[in-house]
């Protein structure tokens, strides 16, 4: 497993790398060193995601349950799979778009990859609040990448709340350390058993509310639109794609196997975990209804999405994890396609309004398409892949009887597809304005193009992604078997 | 008024609460659960060779935390370096009588030595990385202060810091991918046959040292940084 460690230490380095040929070659190393790192990267992503079943652990330093462990299971495995579809064509699209500190964007992007990469794989609860400050941090400075006042604005909100986040997160780990004595999941997960109800569900809570920040369910969301409205639109990709489900990551994590599914069953968490989850979308989606900006509408819609995400991972059954899990990888390929496509829009005539994309459908056909793919795939008709994703889902949450969580499911596709038509719409109208645009090259359509092509493979294909993530609820239903893994390794 | 009362209720209440919380903490039995520091406590000096016990967690235990937290470093500066407008201002009436200049001029070999000393000496005393880091950042923050940031960037130019901050963080991981070389894990010490010497030599401990010159190096680079982007304004 000497393959998991180097997805964490190979961004660095680049990132490293990068900031020391700024100085000594200014561009000339930037485009050898970014590709060749990133294809390395994939190359090692696939090689760890193969192995992830079963699951494996790998000691840093040697130490043993002395140290720090990092663990690779399916679960994990899907997170690695995300990114390893979305970190090239990023790379690939932004060499070509991001025209402004482009060192430091790089910088910047390599160490937040590296934050969630290492998110993802540790097993240690200190690890993982550490590698969760470096992707938080640098997340927020892509945010401020473009230094305009709205920038800024959104950043000082980011910061903020990722800030209050993380405070939460640090203090439940640090009364975790102090109840248990060790840092290890596994560990901790055993000893727990003796900590009294009530302390538990307190710490239960904190880790919930500082997760709940970072993912941005409502009310906690308002940061999450004002940041992504003026950031970067690749880093977008990542910042919904890949940002947001390490903290779900996380926290789904932190509750499955710290704190056990019986725990969560005993505490009525699962309840409220879907209730926190429809309320969540319907408003997200009333929200994005209003919206005038795409990129706002994209973020409501990410808000939304994600609470789908939750609704299908607290209902707490095996069907629920594995329709929660398909959503997070699908919400990452449509929502990467739509910010792509609109990233190029961007890019040849700095159109970010609905009103602006009148008429684009007949100038850019292939993309327009690509973007009526990606939008009714999120909004979960068949035969893409959201629609069996939230299909999953529905079933999940009917036979676990929730079924105003099926119903209301439904009335959010229908607000969904309200929304998404306006856009569509306005692509398709017959405008006579002439535009002035740049005609954009194949490094950027070919990573839209490539996005887009996945949301039909994997809608007819569904199997593809579904070996790997079939295999996830075994380690989160039953904690015992990772437990004993990670204590055995 | 009602608006501030209500504030200073919620305030009350949390604290009411986390005293509760922490006090029901604290009153749990917690005998046999702190076997993870009892270890590092009685075993540390056999198994990693340093004598300090913070630096044998921080650069041996953990020493995979200490990277990440030296990466936020390193983040937080790159963010600074960016963010703050290059433009810079005037100091505030640089005239200093003549005693500061010559008190910097003598002060500065010294802060030199001691924060050498304080980064080499870092498993046998208190101290490490991190600390002498901020001490060897002293330098170039008083250059600053006393002869004004233009010359303080003649002598040492952010690239420069920039470049040393990247030199140090790119030699912690290779230090620790020599393990991987031995066919250890990473940044495994000890196990990876390092020699770990007599605990209180200067020369002992395996990595640890060159870890903790990485780290300095590193810190007080990002430091210099970060007072100097500080510093600048529009």
């Amino acid at each position: 497993m000497q393959a998991a460690i180097w997805l964490i230490i190979l961004p660095l380095l680049t990132a490293f790398f990068i900031g020391i040929s700024k100085v000594f070659y200014s561009y000339k190393l930037l485009f050898p060193l970014v590709t060749g790192s990133a294809i390395l990267y994939l190359y090692l992503l696939i090689s760890v995601i193969d192995h992830s079943y079963p699951p494996k652990v790998y000691s840093v330093g040697d130490w043993g349950l002395l140290g720090i462990n990092i663990m690779v299971d399916p679960f994990s495995g899907l997170l690695l799979l995300m990114i390893a579809l979305l970190f090239l064509p990023v790379i690939v699209f932004s060499l070509k778009y991001i025209t402004f500190h482009t060192h430091n964007y790089f910088i910047l992007t390599y160490i937040m990859t590296a934050g969630i990469a290492g998110m993802v794989l540790t097993a240690d609860l200190f690890n993982l609040y550490v590698f969760l400050e470096v992707s938080s941090l640098s997340s927020c400075a892509l945010v401020a990448l473009k230094k305009t006042n709205k920038a800024i604005e959104g950043t000082f909100k980011y910061l903020v709340m990722s800030t209050l986040g993380s405070f939460f997160i640090l203090l439940a780990t640090i009364l975790t350390y102090d109840l248990t004595g060790t840092l290890n999941m596994a560990e901790i997960s055993v000893a727990f058993q003796d900590i009294p109800f009530q302390i538990k569900s307190i710490l239960m809570a904190f880790f919930i509310f500082g997760y709940a920040i970072k993912i941005g369910l409502i009310p906690l969301h308002a940061w999450l639109p004002d940041s992504y409205e003026e950031s970067p639109i690749p880093y977008n990709v990542l910042s919904s794609g890949l940002v947001m489900k390490s903290a779900v990551y996380a926290l789904i994590r932190v509750l499955y196997i710290l704190f056990g599914f019986d725990f969560l069953d005993e505490t009525g968490m699962l309840q409220i975990g879907v209730v926190w989850g429809v309320v969540t979308f319907l408003i997200a989606h009333l929200l994005a209804f209003q919206q005038s900006n795409v990129i706002r509408l994209l973020a409501y819609s990410s808000i939304a999405q994600i609470a789908y995400i939750t609704i299908g991972l607290f209902v707490g059954t095996e069907r629920g994890l594995i329709g929660g899990n398909f959503h997070i990888l699908n919400h990452a390929i449509m929502k990467g396609t739509l910010f792509f496509v609109i990233a190029i829009f961007h890019y040849s005539l700095t159109a970010v309004d609905i009103k602006d994309l009148k008429g684009l459908g007949f100038r850019f056909p292939l993309l327009s398409f690509t973007f009526v793919v990606a939008s009714l795939a999120i909004v979960g008709l068949p035969p893409f892949n959201g629609f069996i994703s939230k299909w999953l889902i529905v079933e999940a949450a009917l036979d676990a009887g929730f079924i105003y969580a099926a119903f209301s499911i439904l009335v959010g596709t229908f607000l969904s597809l309200t929304y998404y038509l306006k856009v569509i719409v306005t692509l398709y109208t017959k405008t006579d304005k002439t535009i002035e645009m740049k005609e954009p090259g194949l490094a950027l359509k070919l990573p839209t193009i490539f996005l887009g092509s996945l949301c039909i493979v994997f809608g007819i294909a569904p199997s593809l992604p579904l070996s790997l993530i079939d295999k996830i609820p075994t380690f989160l239903l039953d904690h015992e078997e990772y437990i004993s893994i990670l204590l055995g390794g | 008024m009602v608006k501030k009362l209500y504030k200073l209720g919620l305030v009350v209440s949390l604290g009411m609460f986390l005293f509760v919380l922490f006090s029901d903490i604290h009153n749990l039995d917690r005998t046999s659960k702190n076997y993870l520091s009892e270890h590092y406590i009685s075993e540390g000096v056999q198994e990693t060779g340093a004598i300090n016990l913070v630096t044998s967690v921080l650069y041996d235990y953990r020493a995979f935390d200490t990277l990440g937290e030296a990466t936020v470093l390193l983040t937080a500066a790159t963010i600074l370096a960016f963010l703050v407008p290059v433009t810079k201002a005037d100091m505030l009436g640089t005239t200093f009588t003549i005693i500061v200049y010559q008190a910097t001029k003598y002060l500065i070999p010294f802060i030199a030595v001691l924060g050498v000393y304080v980064i080499m000496f870092g498993h046998l005393s208190p101290g490490g990385g991190f600390v002498g880091g901020v001490v060897m950042a002293l330098i170039p923050i008083l250059l600053s202060l006393t002869y004004g940031i233009d010359f303080s960037e003649y002598k040492l130019t952010p690239n420069t810091k920039k470049v040393v901050e990247d030199i140090g963080a790119i030699g912690f991981i290779l230090l620790g991918l020599l393990a991987v070389l031995t066919g250890n894990n990473f940044l495994a010490n000890g196990q990876a046959g390092f020699p770990l010497g007599n605990a209180g030599e200067l020369i002992s401990a395996g990595l640890i040292p060159y870890l903790n010159v990485m780290i300095g190096i590193k810190v007080g680079a990002g430091l210099a940084i970060i007072f100097n982007s500080l510093m600048k304004e529009q």
